[in-house]
């Protein structure tokens, strides 16, 4: 899929950067999963990357407390769905990609059908056990998963592709006792949302696992960043099972 | 033997930090695991999403070594 003359002036500047392969990632497929402080951030870079095809779904409408950290909205927004607004702006930032965008609630019933056909999974949701149906899905249709979690001043992530990788319920398998509303701040969600959007650009363009079976940590108030290494764990619920033949990679 | 225990968020208070804001040190008897440590502080590990020593992921069962930090991480779920 060739590039035109007005994408190269667009993308002129990223063009430069070594390793750079727009094409790949004009061909690209990506589920967006929220639309909030994680998600709107990381959907606003690959869009204006380039990727060619987003699909961003969320079913919460725009609240006043969104306006610390989530940066597609504005007051006048409030009331309005997030999924529609969201792909509104992406769009009006580029034009030359498509967007799609689902106004419905992520359950173990739908997230099969939501990620069905994309080529990566970006985790923009703010509750542990959604993002457990996000894993699953991820894993029975073998498309990789980028997570992606922030609380007070920590945010963290990692990539998750088994049997390549670990999953999320390798990691964390059930409930974590979090409060329904956990303390997050603006500047903390874009650090987030832009490393899973670099590591997303990444992965996309040469089809690479950038640090497998890591979990990055950032310590905003130390500003302390740390790498965890952890394995796979045999008995997991999710990857741990026999996988359905033909369906590995 | 001497361990410490560094944690953030809600649970920097629950271990009662005496080295630095977010590090306790303790003393206790070798061969104790990470359960039983959190146990001897009356910390429920239920509130413990994760822990690591020395960037490895470790479970409530790994006894960690004199002079080791054990980080605890809570839960991370906002979005």
């Amino acid at each position: 899929m060739p590039i035109s003359r007005f994408e190269t002036e667009r993308y002129q500047r990223q063009l430069m950067v070594d390793g750079w392969d727009q094409e790949r990632l004009k061909r690209a497929r990506v589920l967006v999963a929220g639309a909030g402080g994680l998600g709107g951030l990381s959907a606003t870079y690959l869009a204006e990357a380039g990727v060619g095809y987003l699909r961003i779904c969320d079913s919460d409408k725009v609240e006043l407390s969104n306006l610390n950290r989530q940066i597609l909205y504005t007051a006048p927004d409030i009331g309005k769905p997030k999924a529609m607004l969201a792909a509104k702006r992406l769009y009006a930032q580029n034009p030359e990609i498509e967007i799609d965008a689902v106004q419905d609630t992520l359950t173990e019933t739908n997230a099969g059908e939501l990620a069905a056909g994309c080529d990566l999974i970006v985790d923009g949701l703010d509750n542990h056990a959604g993002r457990l149906v996000l894993n699953k899905a991820s894993f029975d249709l073998n498309i990789p998963y980028i997570y992606g979690a922030i609380n007070e001043w920590l945010g963290q992530l990692s990539f998750f592709n088994p049997p390549k990788t670990a999953c999320l319920a390798c990691l964390m398998p059930g409930d974590l006792n979090a409060p329904e509303r956990t303390p997050v701040f603006g500047a903390l969600a874009a650090v987030v949302g832009s490393l899973q959007a670099t590591m997303a650009l990444k992965y996309l363009m040469t089809g690479e696992i950038p640090d497998a079976n890591v979990l990055l940590i950032f310590r905003a108030d130390t500003m302390a960043f740390e790498k965890v290494t952890f394995e796979r764990r045999p008995g997991c619920e999710v990857c741990g099972k026999a996988a359905p033949s033909g369906t590995r990679r | 033997m001497t361990v410490f225990l560094k944690a953030g968020g809600n649970l920097r208070a629950m271990i009662k930090p005496d080295v630095d804001h977010y590090t306790r040190k303790l003393e206790i008897e070798g061969g104790k695991s990470i359960g039983e440590i959190l146990e001897h502080i009356s910390l429920n590990p239920a509130y413990v999403a994760l822990m690591y020593v020395d960037g490895a992921m470790k479970d409530l069962s790994y006894k960690p070594a004199d002079g080791e930090t054990i980080t605890l991480q809570p839960p991370v779920s906002g979005g």
